[in-house]
């Protein structure tokens, strides 16, 4: 798994440094490579798909200005969602947006009779992500859906390890409260953690 | 999750490790570890398969629809507009205001930093207000303005005859500034006598306000 990572984000640098060149193949190849997850990303923070598509945007014109300035201190994955998250929290602000609150009205949510697997996977992880906040959301969006580890989550919220590591905890026993109950279980007394 | 024969440690440790087990990021002996321990914890047996569908849940793709090829195609016509140096006169006209603005009000804080410096400079002002004393003579200094036609022997006489000393003048009206040699009060008898003079016009204290 990590050697994949690593042998992503060699093909990564070698696009960024393409674009540092000024090629726009090398952008188009890292915009189509990064939209279906910086879009499920964003999605986390903000269910508006007009929005959402002028973040990616808005991520893809910074990353293609500053193409030249990145160091590698980080992989290039983790460099575009950090710069993506803070466009995302950017635009919200300017819009007067709370993005910790809309996730309970997302678009087309409500009893789902579909019979498809995905789609009831789905809805059930839209019902168990309602009762984090946004914090929370993206950092389990991170760790479980990215594959980010703590450290790569700090860089991009450009939070401590400390907190991050608590808001994961957090995020973990809520799901852990409500997904049996949401799967149509009940958790069993005593088995909570807080 | 303290059931059977597992510790609440083992479990606290199993409920730490499972999300990089997950991502297959935990070193292969933790990942051996912990399988070894779901065989045996049911409770934590059931939150690791809570998990493993969670992250199922969030890797499936986004359910809000974007549309890539619309979205490049507007961030290349971003790229490719004009840089805000290469707008037309029109579009940059506002800018030229702002910086002839600027330029003005440089100018202005140039001229008042140049004449604050002149204020503050030693220079001796070139006039006298009227609420600053005057500038007197020596004591017992009195102003006489001789007539036109007095001779210079005739006022050269005047000075012997009333012991007399010029130590100013002539001045712009040609007025002189005289001392008795002997007192210097200027006594009321002195000045009453050279007024009485002919060919003296003026004669007044020289320490008298305007």
């Amino acid at each position: 798994m990590i050697e994949a990572r690593d042998e992503v984000d060699s093909r990564d640098r070698l696009l960024v440094q393409r674009m540092a060149a000024g090629d726009r193949a090398a952008l188009e190849t890292l915009y189509r490579a990064y939209h279906g997850g910086l879009t499920r990303f964003l999605s986390r923070l903000t269910r508006r798909a007009d929005l959402i598509d002028e973040i990616v945007n808005d991520c893809f014109w910074i990353a293609w200005r500053k193409a030249a300035g990145f160091q590698g201190g980080s992989r290039v994955s983790t460099w575009l969602i950090g710069i993506a998250y803070r466009c995302g929290l950017k635009a919200l602000r300017q819009r007067g947006d709370e993005p910790v609150d809309d996730y309970a009205m997302r678009e087309g949510r409500g009893p789902c009779h579909d019979p498809d697997e995905d789609r009831q996977l789905r809805d059930w992880l839209g019902k168990a992500l309602e009762h984090l906040s946004a914090d929370q959301r993206v950092v389990i969006e991170l760790v479980y859906g990215v594959g980010n580890s703590l450290e790569e989550v700090a860089a991009i919220m450009q939070a401590p390890v400390g907190t991050v590591k608590a808001r994961l905890f957090h995020a973990r026993i809520k799901l852990r409260n409500v997904l049996p109950a949401l799967a149509g279980e009940l958790p069993a007394q005593g088995e909570k953690l807080s | 999750m303290t059931i059977g024969t597992n510790s609440a440690k083992d479990c606290t440790r199993a409920w730490e490790i499972m999300p990089w087990v997950l991502q297959a990021t935990a070193p292969p002996e933790q990942g051996e570890w912990l399988m070894h321990h779901l065989a045996q914890c049911e409770a934590c047996s059931t939150e690791f398969a809570q998990q493993s569908r969670l992250r199922s849940a969030l890797a499936l793709p986004a359910d809000v629809a974007v549309d890539v090829n619309a979205g490049f195609r507007r961030l290349l016509e971003r790229i490719d507009a004009p840089a805000p140096e290469a707008l037309p006169v029109r579009l940059r006209r506002g800018n030229l205001w702002g910086r002839a603005l600027a330029i003005a009000v440089l100018v202005q804080a140039i001229g008042i930093g140049v004449l604050g410096a002149r204020l503050w400079s030693d220079e001796a002002p070139q006039y006298r207000t009227l609420s600053q004393p005057a500038v007197s003579g020596p004591a017992g200094a009195i102003r006489v303005a001789p007539a036109p036609s007095m001779t210079l022997a005739v006022w050269d006489r005047l000075l012997h005859d009333f012991d007399l000393r010029v130590v100013d003048g002539p001045n712009a009206v040609g007025a002189y500034t005289v001392v008795p040699k002997g007192s210097p009060a200027a006594s009321a008898q002195l000045l009453q006598e050279l007024r009485a003079s002919r060919s003296i016009l003026l004669a007044e204290p020289a320490d008298d306000a305007p």
